[in-house]
Order: structure tokens, then sequence, then C-alpha cells
């Protein structure tokens, strides 16, 4: 009974939460200077062609009458159709959204694994000289402009070494027939690590920390002590005991990670050419492109919503102690 | 006698000593230290830049400026594509970025403690209220809210801090709002109220003077993310061309191929900037982390 | 900013209040002048710069206003009466090779409310010009009308024309022979024709060219992105192209020919078959333009809203006209898209029973008639067409791949490396890339001057700009080879007439030569137009008011 309750209050957050959020980004792109017809200005636009435009997106109806028609859309999956390129944004964007979870997730996985065992490794050689040139560094790299990284990364490792290309995610005209015959080819993956490499320096330094600090905690407990006791070799002690015990926080960190890194990734598909949602997010709102703007950012906030919920409950899961106060 | 000094110091120093600067943390000092270069650096801009940052230059033959190398016909760091001083550019950002960090990291702070104060201290329904609006906020994409912002209003790097007070107090808040819920429970706080303390009293004694090392050290965390959050907004073309910032310099240079010219002297400059005080900010951050959370060890 | 405005308005006042002689009119306000913002623009907006610094001279204060693309469209296009001057640019079309389009629509007053012409310049006697040269048939007459239309800008300034700027392309001259590259004029060297005749010197067989946008449709019936007309101008064939000179060419007609003052009869080229093996038939011809005009494809709609009827007889089809119109083979038979029947009819005639129209409408797979044949689309990544070798100009390349790269900076970085071979859009400084060329040995770069313009709009409803007089000074006051080098670094030609040089056979020489600049000359124009100078702000004549209030 309780966890009925519990579920359902989750529920109705969820509800808010997502409403909320719609009706924001719904206000802000209708209420904000700037006519999405001057698109299209041109020597043979005529004033029929305007309003022709104006009925034919809505804009002609008052502001609440789109409101209502928005909500009504969305509940029935339609995200509406974009001015640009005049087709549904909910099949554009599916279309662009693969691309992004791929170099997301290439990219964190990367970082988290870097990251566990580095700050694992940290924590056993607490205090000496590599650990105290290492933090150092790591909050460095967390100080970095994405964009700037991935330009000098794309400096020197395609136009100077020429190891990787620069831009896209295959060859030009190369075909894997689907999904999964590009995803696996070795052409996708030279096209991949820069990207992914770029975002991956970014993002180690949360795990990378957490997980020393969650170990230096771990270390202190009483088992480890036990098993240091047993006599169990320092190895054992770190690898099988302590290092199990700090992975668990980290890796709830990894949901609340998605969000973020999804909202990071604008920047870096820009620098390389990576045909993501990012991208044609920023591309739509320079084009005052309301429905596919607002819907780039309806799967990129819904995704985070979604992701915050993973954390939390993961961390409810892990930690008795938190409970739905 | 030391006592009564104490007791006598005026609200600065007791704010100053309630701020807890890590001055014990090596990294932290020089964090601190990176700060002052930079805030020196943001005062006394007019005198330490030759040009105005904006001011179309030319050379002794009236032609453009343009691409000047380092030191050539006296230009310290050259100039940009279109006859700007580099150097100059470099001094008036730090005026930007530390107004565009101060200023979010003090909104942030504020917006973040006052709600995680008034949420935690309260409870009940304005706990609710205010925790169901921090959900809502963290239930927006950052980046993409900024970059909204940026593209509908007019180009500004007010774009950026005004995003940051809308969104990013979210996290402060939670933080804050648990650390009130474990100081309430203390022992003090129910004598205080039973001895007759009003509210504001309680929280303005008790509890306030206890969170605030806890807002600094969220403060100094949006001091880099709103830097780097305005470098990102310039990058992609939404920033604000009057006011020079690093992240506008790095934008011009990549638009006028800097890469390709290979002028260093031109997209490495802001880059370390941004990356020394965004780093700093990260430093003093840790050397917060180690006073106020000490089991986290070194 | 509040306080700039604030010591301004003071100052004015205190000029008013103290030294004001008895006949001269008001000070006039502060000007604002729009451009967009330098990282979008650099050229624009430094010109703009160049431009407010000449005009403070002239005793004006001028106060420079920075604003996004969407935000500048909106004030300028529909808030008319509510801005001063602006940076605005008409970018090169194969269409407007003719110059009709831009001499009728940007200047004439039937377009000054809703129209192009949202300077709101009226002038009968220009409207008339614009109206003869629309129906003047007659080549050379034409020519003279044109030509009179220039001059009459140049006299009233209604805009002030700053330049055409070059274009650069570049190209990898080991993978393509360099004497097959065409350079259409005013267009550059990345057009139908290079692509088609683009000959491969070694095994390297396909066109891998950039573009820094998204494609938006590959649709014959929406005229969208720029970069969207270089993929349906290879799908699609059209009666007649734009050739290299300028002047339209039979194309998918053997021949054209004016019949009468309001004929014009076409025959059909035999043998042509669409990409799915169907025959072109002139039963296709006329359903394309009749469908232009269907209300479906509202965008093609003025292109072929002069075609009274379209008649068949075997392969002739005669093209009966409304009104006279000189441009008809330039701007509706090389502009309107053939496209095949079976495939559409049915589509449209969906459509009618709908809200949405022809212009959402995106085939799987697009069928044309054109030398390259659509093969994949991924979603703002790449496009690749191959080689229609049954065309009866069939490209020379195998594949014609387009890539999109939004970052200039590896654009370049990729010529280099070879990811692609033809520089198709180049954003950054020319200098770079011939350099950068000069460096590699591999590639060749191509400027030619555009057909387009850069220019400053006046608002011409607002004092002063009403007054052709101040507005002539105002452009005089700039000495374009200023604008040239300091803004364009060399790549632009100075301008004074919306007929670009690259149109050599429309362009009025004399107006630009005649032209007269220099900060001397805008002060005596505005000293005998009555300006004032006091101290060192500029006043209106006699006792004219400012009725624009300060904003």
């Amino acid at each position: 009974m309780a966890h009925l309750k519990a579920a359902l209050s989750r529920t109705l957050q969820l509800a808010l939460v997502l409403w909320a959020v719609v009706t924001i980004l719904f206000l802000m792109f209708r209420l904000m200077p700037g006519n999405p017809m001057a698109a299209y200005i041109d020597p043979t636009f005529t004033a029929e062609q305007q309003e022709a435009l104006m009925a034919q997106f809505g804009l002609d109806k008052p502001l609440w009458e789109q409101y209502v028609i928005y909500l009504g859309n969305l509940l029935q999956g339609e995200l509406g159709q974009s001015f640009r390129y005049r087709e549904p944004v909910a099949e554009r964007i599916l279309a662009l959204l693969p691309n992004t979870l791929i170099l997301t997730f290439t990219s964190l996985i990367i970082a988290y694994a870097f990251g566990i065992l580095a700050g694992a490794y940290l924590a056993w050689r607490r205090g000496s000289a590599v650990e105290k040139v290492a933090i150092p560094i790591v909050l460095t790299t967390r100080a970095m402009p994405e964009f700037w990284l991935g330009m000098v990364l794309l400096a020197i490792f395609s136009f100077w070494l020429g190891w990787f290309p620069a831009g896209g995610t295959r060859s030009a005209g190369s075909d894997y027939g689907g999904f999964w015959g590009l995803y696996t080819s070795p052409d996708f993956l030279a096209y991949l690590a820069l990207p992914a490499l770029t975002l991956a320096i970014y993002s180690q330094g949360l795990p990378l920390l957490l997980m020393r600090s969650n170990m230096l905690d771990v270390m202190k407990e009483d088992f480890v002590t036990m098993a240091r006791i047993k006599g169990l070799s320092t190895w054992t002690v770190v690898v099988r005991h302590a290092a199990r015990n700090a992975l668990l926080p980290v890796m709830t960190s990894f949901a609340i990670a998605v969000g973020y890194q999804l909202q990071g990734n604008v920047v870096v598909e820009t620098v390389f050419s990576w045909p993501g949602l990012g991208r044609e997010l920023v591309r739509a709102v320079s084009a005052s492109d309301y429905p596919l703007a607002q819907g780039a950012f309806l799967l990129i906030a819904v995704v985070v919503i979604l992701m915050n919920l993973i954390a939390d409950l993961l961390y409810s899961l892990l930690d008795p102690r938190v409970s739905h106060a | 006698m030391p006592e009564l000094a104490i007791a006598r110091s005026g609200l600065p120093t007791r704010l100053f000593r309630s701020l807890r600067l890590p001055l014990n943390d090596r990294f932290a000092v020089f964090g601190l230290l990176i700060y002052l270069v930079f805030v020196v650096t943001a005062l006394f801009a007019d005198q330490i830049a030759p040009y105005d940052p904006t001011e179309i230059l030319y050379t002794e033959d009236y032609d453009l400026a343009a691409d000047m190398r380092p030191g050539q016909e006296g230009f310290i760091l050259g100039t940009t594509s279109l006859g700007r001083d580099v150097f100059s550019q470099l001094v008036y950002g730090t005026r930007s970025a530390l107004l565009i960090g101060v200023t979010a990291a003090f909104m942030v702070a504020l917006i973040g403690s006052l709600v995680g104060l008034v949420s935690g201290y309260f409870g009940g329904w304005t706990d609710a209220v205010l925790m169901r609006l921090a959900d809502i906020a963290f239930g927006i994409p950052f980046l993409p809210f900024v970059i909204v912002l940026a593209a509908f209003l007019e180009p500004s790097i007010w774009n950026v801090v005004l995003a940051m007070a809308l969104v990013l107090w979210r996290d402060t808040a939670r933080v804050i709002r648990s650390q009130v819920l474990t100081l309430r429970s203390r022992g003090y706080v129910d004598a205080a109220r039973v001895a007759g303390s009003s509210d504001a009293k309680i929280i303005l004694r008790h509890i306030a003077p206890n969170i605030l090392p806890l807002s600094f050290l969220y403060g100094s965390i949006a001091i880099g993310w709103a830097i780097l959050t305005e470098a990102s907004i310039s990058f992609l073309g939404f920033g604000d061309p009057e006011s020079i910032s690093w992240g506008y310099m790095l934008q011009d240079a990549f638009a006028s191929q800097a890469l390709a010219k290979q002028a260093y002297y031109w997209f490495v400059p802001p880059g370390l900037c941004i990356i020394l005080v965004v780093s700093a900010g990260f430093f003093i951050t840790r050397g917060y982390e180690n006073i106020l959370f000490p089991k986290l060890g070194r | 900013m509040m306080s700039f405005r604030k010591a301004v308005t003071s100052t004015a006042l205190l000029l008013v209040l103290s030294a004001a002689p008895a006949l001269a009119g008001d000070p006039i306000r502060t000007i604002e002048i729009l451009t967009r913002p330098q990282a979008a623009q650099p050229q624009e907006f430094q010109s703009v710069q160049l431009i407010a610094q000449e005009w403070r001279k002239l005793g004006l204060d001028v106060n420079v206003k920075v604003m996004p693309w969407e935000q500048m469209s909106d004030v300028v296009w529909y808030q008319r009466d509510a801005w001063d001057a602006t940076a605005w640019q008409m970018v090169g079309r194969p269409e407007r090779s003719d110059p009709d389009e831009i001499v009728y629509n940007l200047f004439h007053s039937s377009t000054a409310e809703k129209g192009y012409n949202f300077i709101g310049y009226v002038s009968p006697e220009y409207d008339a010009v614009a109206e003869a040269q629309r129906k003047e048939v007659d080549e050379a007459k034409r020519k003279e009308l044109v030509f009179q239309a220039q001059e009459l800008l140049a006299k009233d300034q209604p805009n002030m024309m700053l330049v055409h700027p070059k274009q650069s392309f570049a190209f990898d001259k080991t993978v393509w022979d360099p004497a097959s590259v065409v350079n259409q004029s005013g267009i550059g060297i990345r057009n139908t024709w290079t692509f088609l005749s683009l000959t491969p010197l070694g095994e390297k067989k396909d066109i891998v060219l950039n573009s820094a946008d998204n494609v938006q449709a590959i649709n014959p019936l929406y005229i969208s992105g720029g970069v969207d007309s270089w993929v349906f101008e290879l799908v699609y064939d059209r009666l007649a192209r734009v050739g290299p000179d300028g002047l339209p060419k039979p194309w998918a007609a053997e021949s054209i020919e004016w019949t009468g003052d309001k004929t014009v009869t076409v025959k059909l080229r035999e043998g042509m078959k669409w990409h799915d093996g169907q025959p072109v038939t002139p039963e296709d011809v006329k359903f394309s333009f009749e469908t232009a005009v269907s209300g479906e494809a509202p965008m093609y709609a003025p292109f072929a809203s002069n075609i009274e009827k379209i008649d068949i007889d075997g392969s002739n089809i005669t093209f009966t006209l409304k009104e006279p119109s000189a441009s008809f083979v330039t701007s509706s038979l090389a502009k309107i898209n053939l496209i095949p029947r079976h495939v559409w009819e049915p589509i449209i005639e969906d459509l009618k029973t709908k809200e949405e129209n022809a212009e959402s409408h995106q085939e799987q797979t697009p069928i044309g008639s054109g030398p390259y044949k659509f093969e994949r689309w991924l979603t703002n990544e790449e496009i690749v067409l191959s080689a229609n070798k049954e065309h009866f100009n069939a490209p020379k390349a195998d594949r014609w791949i387009l890539r999109i790269v939004p970052n200039v900076e590896a654009a370049l970085g990729m010529l280099r490396s070879g990811e692609i071979n033809f520089l198709a859009e180049f954003g950054g400084d020319p200098q770079v890339l011939i350099d950068a060329a000069a460096q590699d040995g591999d590639l060749e770069v191509v400027s030619t001057v555009e057909m387009g313009f850069r220019y400053i709009a006046f608002n011409n409803r607002r004092p002063p700009f009403n007054d052709p007089a101040f507005r002539r000074a105002l452009s005089a006051a700039v000495d374009r080879r200023l604008i040239v080098k300091a803004a364009f670094r060399g790549f632009a030609e100075p301008s004074n007439s919306i007929v670009s040089p690259a149109l050599s056979f429309w362009h009025n020489e004399a107006v630009v030569k005649n032209f007269e600049t220099g900060g001397e000359v805008a002060a005596k124009i505005l000293e005998e137009a009555g300006y004032t100078l006091d101290g060192d702000r500029l006043h209106y004549p006699g006792d004219q008011k400012e009725t624009l209030a300060q904003q």
C-alpha cells in the first residue's frame, strides 16, 4: 500500500514537472520577439503567402487557443510540423536521436571506465606524489570549454596528424545498410573517436573524484579493516571489497550524467559536424523554427527528467536510509 | 582580552570569518590568488589595455591592422582579422568574465540559499511548493534553455546570468534545505524557540551562519559554470558583440580560421584564461569541501 | 546604454537652448543603424561600424544597433515605420541573372506596403521605367530601360549600395581537371554547369562537396534554403537554364521561340526519361506549370501566374501570357521544375482535401528527369546523388555527395585532407583559403564577383531619409574603397548599382564610375540642400522640425 502510494505520488510529480516544462517552453517560444515568417523574406514573398503561412501553422489564432491545440497534440504524441523543413518534427528528431545517444553513451562509458579505475587508483595511492599531481589536472580538464578542447583536438589529431576524420559519422557516400551495420563498422568508430574523446575528457572528472572519495570512505569502514586484519593483500581488499561498495553511488551518478551530457553535446556536435539533436536545436532556434526547437528541447527535457527519476530510484534502492519524505 | 576583541569585531569581520575561507589548503590559496590577479586586472582594465577592445585599428600607412603577429607594430598579442587588439580584448574579457561569474554566482547562491532556507525551516506547504519548483527547474535542460533565451532576447552577457538565476538555484536549494533540516533538528534551535526567539532571529542567528560556507561553495562552482556557459553561447553565435568576453574572442578566432592561420596567440590565451579562472573556482571549492566534509579526506 | 542616450539628449537640448540660429531647423535626432552581430556577419558588422564613423563626421549622432537576424528582419519587414537605416543583403541566384526581380520587386511602389520595397521608395518616374522594362521584349530597348532604372536609383539613392562581394570556392585539382570547371558569371564555380562537366583525372570520381547549413527539403514545389537548390537543380530538369554567361538557354526544350507579343512556343526535347523509366511528355510539362499555380505550391505561384493558358501540339507546347513579359524565359521557364505527372497528380489531388500544401510533401525518393538521380539522404549529414548516364547532358562524375559541415575551420581542414574535394561554401576569410591553397599545392581557389550585393537600406518614409539630398549625402560620405578594403579585405567590388558588373550585359558602368564620394562631397550636398551645422551637430534645413521622438 505504502509502495503504491509512493509510486502514485511519484507519477503525479512527474506529470506536474512535464506539464510545467511544456508550458514554460510554449510561453518562451511564443512570447519572445521575432517573427518566424522572417525566415521566408524574399523579393518574391507576397502578402498572400505571408497570410497563408501564418494560417498553415496556426499562428493567426489567439495565444490560448494555440496553447490548447499544442497541449492536445502533445497528448497524442504529435509535435507539429517544422516551419523550415515542412515535415513532422517527431520524425526528424527521432532520426537524429540515435546519433546523439550513441555519442553520449560512448563518451560516458569511456569517461566512467577511466574515472572509476583512476579514482580507485588515486584513493589507493592516497597522499602520494601521483595523487598530488593528478587531482589538479583532473580539475583543470573540467574547466576547459568543450568546444575549445574539441577544436584543439581537431587541429592536432585531424588536421595535423591526420589520424582521424574531421567531421560526420561515416565516410562520404558509404552505405552500411542500416542501423547496426553502421554503428559496428570501423569507419563509424573512426568518426566517433574525436567527438567521443572530447566529451569523455570533459566528463571523466566527476566519476573520478566521486569514486576516489567513496573509496576513501569505504576503506575506513569496519569490514575493510576486518579484511585487512584477516591478512588479505591490499590489492584484494581494494578491488574485492572497497571498490565494489564504492562503485554503486558512482553508477547512480551515471544516470544524472546522461542528462547533463545530452545538453553539453550541443557544442561538440557543432565542432565535429555530428548530425545530432543538439545541433538541430541550435539551428532551429536561430531559424525561429518554433515547433522543431520545442520538439528537440522537449525530447532532451524528457530524457533529463527520466534520468533524474532513475537516479532517484537507484539512490533510494541502494541507500535504504533515504526515505520518501 | 582576546575574547573581548573577538566579541567586538564588526559585522564584516564576522561575515568574513563565517565564510571560513580555506586558507590552509595550498590549492585553494592558489585559486584565491588567481582570482585576485583577475580582479585587479578587471579593475584596472582601462589602465592596462592599450586600446579600446572594439576599436578598429589601422597601421601607420592607414591600412587595416589585421592579423598582426604578436609584437608586430607594437601589438603585444597581435590583432584579430578585423583589426582589433587581442591583448586589450583579453584584458577587457576579464571584466565580463568576472562580471558574469560573480553576479551569476551571487544570484545562484542567494536564490538557492533563500529557497533552501525557507523550505527547510518552515517545511509543510511552503516546502512542498518550493521543492516542486525545484523539480521543475531540474527538468529544464540548462544549455538549451540559455540558447533559447540568448537567441530571443537582445544579445547580452546578462542572458546567461538570467538563465542561471532562473534555473541553477535548484542544486543549491536542495543541498541547503537538507542542511537546514539537520540544523533544525539540533537541540539549540529548539532551545532558542522555547526561549521565545522569533523565526527571523533563529534563522539569522543560528542557521544562516552555518549555511553560509555551503552557499559560498555553490557560488564558487557557479562562477565557473557561468563563464563556461557564456563561452559556449558565444561560440554558438548567440553572444553579445558589444561586450568583449573570452568566449566571444574564441568564437571570433575560430570564425576567422585562427587554427588555419596558426594564430595561437589569438585562441590559446582566452582558452587559458577561462581554464585558469574556472579551475581556480574548483580549487577553492575543494578547499571548502575539505573543511566542510573533512571525512572525504585528502 | 541609458546614460549614453541621456548624455546625447542633454547635449542636444543644450545646443537648442543656447546657440540655435534663428532660421535653422531642429537638430537631427540620433539616427539608428541596424546590423547583425559580428559573429554571424563580420563584414556587415565591420561595414556598419565604418559607415557610422564616417556619418558622425557629418555632424550626425549615430547609434549602431546590433540585432540577430530574426529580430532585425522582424523590425524591418513588419514594423516598416520603426527604423532609420539597416544593413541588408541580396544573394545571387541564377534566375536573378535577369534584372527584373530586383528592379521591380525592390523599388516598385506596389510592393511598398507589404512586399520587398520595405524601404518605402515611391517614385512614379521609376515605376514607369520598371514597368516598361518588364514588358519590353526587344532586348536592346529593354537594356536602355534597365540602364535608365539604374540612373534613377543613383540619383535618388533610396539605398546606399556598398559592394558586390567576391565569393571564393576551391577544388582539388589533382582530382578534377581544372579546365572542366565552369565559372558562371555572378554565381562562381559552384554551379550546375560545373557539376555536370567536372572531369575526373584519376580513380576518384565522386564530387564530394560541403555546405554549412542543413538541407531543408528536396521538393520541386518548395523554394527552401539556398543549399537545397543545388540539389534540386541537379535532380530536376527545367525547360531552360541560365547559362554560364547569365543568359537563358534552352535545356529540356529543343527550342524556345517568341511567336507573338504574348506567346512563346517551346519544342520539348525527344527521348527524355524520368528516373523511374517513364518518358517525359508535353503533358508532364503542362502539369508542372499548372501545379505551380494550383494553390498547392504558393512559393512557385508568382513564377507561373502570368500564364493565361498552355496548349499542346505534338511535342510543341505554347504558352500564352496575360501580359507581355521580357523575363519570362529566365524567371518562369528556367525556374519551374519539371515534375512527373504520374507521381504528383495523385499527391496533389490528395493535398487539395487537406490543410497542408505540397511544400510539406517530401518524397521518399524524389523522381526527376535531371542529370543526377537521387540516391540517399542522411538527415543533417549527407546527400548522395548518382549520375544519370542516360541524360542528354550526362555528368562526367559518378556521384555527387553533399556533406553538411557547420564548422568553417573543419571545412577547410577536410578539403586539405581530401575528405571533401570541392569547397562549395566557405564562410571564412578568403585570404586564408588562398594561403592554404598555395601551401598545399593540390588546391585551386577561384574568386568571382557575385551578382548579389550588400547595402544599407534607408527608411524612405522617415525624415530626414525622405529627402533624396540627405540620402545622397549619406551615401556619398563613405568611400566604397574603405568598405572593400577594411571590411571585405579586398574581396569585393565597390558598388553603386543594383546590377552587378558580373552581369555585364545589364550593368550600367557609368553609374558606378561617375559616383563621387568623400566627406567633402557629402558636406557640400548637405549644404546645398540647406542643412546647417551648429557646432558639430547637423540641423534640418529651413524651419523643419524633428517630428520623430528621440528613442
